[in-house]
């Protein structure tokens, strides 16, 4: 019961991390209807900038709005340099889709020539162990947990009661409509990129935080995850992506108790699995989520 | 075309993929008018409608409004200088609670979002009712009302309206075209095309008969109901 808490606790700490980048992933995805494959990257342009932020300062705040700052202006720029030209001449989404591919590759190798292949530190310390509950849990990771669900909370906000977040949301429905309804679906996307892009930034931060390590490849494989917990919750549902994320997080950290910890990727493609033959749709079925 | 006109299109020529449907389509509007553009299927009215709002890119002519040429402005920059439009489908945001739908219509024109609230509430009292119900939710007859709720939020000099009336029972036709000429009442142009021909001539100040993608007759509405030559051929008796 003991070791099974731990995992509970652990799992939590995971699907903080992965919320937050999944969150993002979701959001992306409904307001422009296409997954962006260098979301990973983004994660990892994150970490990198909060790293060398770090070095600079020894300040653990600026690293983390370093990686922030990085993530949302890489959204951008993607979006305004890249996308934006093909999209305005109507280009098919699949297309996007395979640039986005093209970027990845472009901004791993970027960073692999700027800081090399080999596994870099983030030295930021965790903090002192406290019990809370059954769960054996570091400053830094409750941090993590408690500053996830401040922001789960701020998109949820942002979606439900602001005049962006509805714009957000009538773009994701009909951007025809929505320029029929005096906005600029090409303005509202771009914001788009630059909040996901500043998430994913973060997100990669806090993975840098709680591996302890960072790679150029590093976005790269914990995206299959995001994915992964992104399709669960129902792909382009913020929402469902917060579930998917828990479910996912809790129970590859869990099983870890149980088999060995290299499979944990492979839990979470065997929920991923399981959960969509009995639940196609996602947990979260579009409808509801985006009347949210 | 009067040199105050509030709409002038001039020589418009449109299409999709390049094969044009609408053909040197010339028609204009004054403010506070309604008009209307009818004919039968296929004639490229609609077409003509989305190319004035800005969904379209035309390939030749000009769209000039209030004064100002708008042929090369996304819609959204239309809607802004007040030039609204009500596509005939998916014209509401289904997954939008109804006052969500209102909130996006002003979103160009947030000041005073609360006083446009309860005046479309006015003209449409059914909406107050449902304010907080999905648009999803609505019946056909109040779709139509709150998208035409929709565009008002914009505080539009002129509406484009795409058969408003498509699809309704006979009943909620008639209440369309009540609030049309409600929404007209308060001095905003309002240039339809509508499949209801008879309803649609009778109403209008002026009209324009489209055929094969062009102008084939146009002059004040009463005028043209009575030519049994365009009611036999082209509007459907």
């Amino acid at each position: 019961m003991h070791d099974l808490l731990l995992g509970i606790g652990f799992g939590l700490v995971t699907a903080a991390v992965l919320a937050i980048s999944t969150v993002a992933l979701s959001l992306q995805f409904s307001v422009t209807n296409f997954p962006n494959f260098a979301h990973g990257e983004m994660m990892t342009v994150g970490a990198y900038a909060s790293l060398t932020t770090y070095r600079a300062t020894h300040n653990a705040v600026l690293a983390c709005a370093a990686s922030i700052v990085a993530g949302a202006l890489l959204g951008a720029l993607i979006n305004k340099v890249v996308i934006a030209p093909f999209r305005r001449r109507n280009t098919a989404g699949l297309t996007l889709f395979v640039l986005t591919i093209g970027i990845s590759l472009i901004l791993q190798n970027g960073v692999l020539w700027r800081y090399g292949g080999q596994t870099l530190r983030l030295p930021i310390e965790g903090g002192a162990p406290h019990h809370i509950g059954g769960f054996l849990l570091t400053t830094e990771q409750i941090a993590i947990i408690g500053g996830a669900a401040v922001i789960m909370l701020g998109v949820h906000v942002i979606l439900k009661y602001t005049l962006f977040g509805k714009a957000q949301r009538a773009v994701a429905e009909s951007p025809t409509l929505a320029e029929a309804s005096g906005i600029s679906s090409g303005r509202i996307i771009n914001r788009t990129w630059f909040l996901t892009g500043g998430l994913a930034g973060l997100a990669g931060f806090v993975l840098a935080l709680t591996t302890g390590a960072l790679t150029p490849g590093m976005g790269f494989s914990f995206l299959l995850i995001v994915f992964a917990a992104a399709i669960l919750g129902g792909i382009g549902q913020p929402y469902g992506a917060m579930a998917g994320a828990i479910a996912v997080g809790v129970a590859m950290e869990v099983s870890a108790i149980y088999i060995k910890s290299d499979y944990k990727t492979v839990v979470a493609f065997a929920i991923l699995i399981v959960a969509l033959l009995f639940r196609p749709q996602g947990l979260v079925p579009a409808k509801r989520l985006a009347a949210a | 075309m009067s040199e105050n006109s509030l709409l002038a299109v001039s020589e418009l020529t449109v299409g999709y993929g390049g094969a044009p449907i609408v053909r040197a389509v010339s028609l204009s509007i004054d403010a506070g008018q309604l008009n209307c553009v009818v004919g039968p299927n296929g004639a490229g009215k609609s077409t003509a409608l989305k190319a004035i709002a800005g969904a379209l890119r035309p390939t030749a002519g000009s769209i000039v409004f209030d004064g100002t040429d708008v042929t090369k402005l996304s819609t959204n920059e239309r809607v802004a200088r007040g030039l609204g439009y009500v596509p005939q489908v998916a014209n509401i945001f289904a997954t939008l609670t109804v006052m969500e739908n209102l909130h996006i219509g002003a979103y160009g024109k947030r000041s005073g979002m609360k006083d446009r609230i309860e005046s479309v509430c006015t003209i449409f009292p059914d909406l107050k009712l449902a304010l907080g119900r999905p648009a999803g939710t609505l019946s056909g007859g109040q779709r139509s009302m709150l998208a035409l709720s929709r565009s008002l939020m914009a505080d539009p000099k002129l509406l484009l309206l795409d058969e408003p009336t498509a699809g309704l029972a006979p009943k909620l036709e008639d209440q369309v075209w009540k609030h049309i000429l409600a929404i007209q009442s308060r001095g905003i142009g309002v240039l339809v095309v509508e499949q209801n021909t008879r309803r649609a001539l009778t109403n209008s100040d002026a009209a324009y008969v489209m055929v094969n993608g062009k102008v084939a007759a146009e002059g004040s509405g009463v005028d043209l109901l009575q030519r049994q030559d365009l009611v036999e051929m082209y509007l459907g008796g």
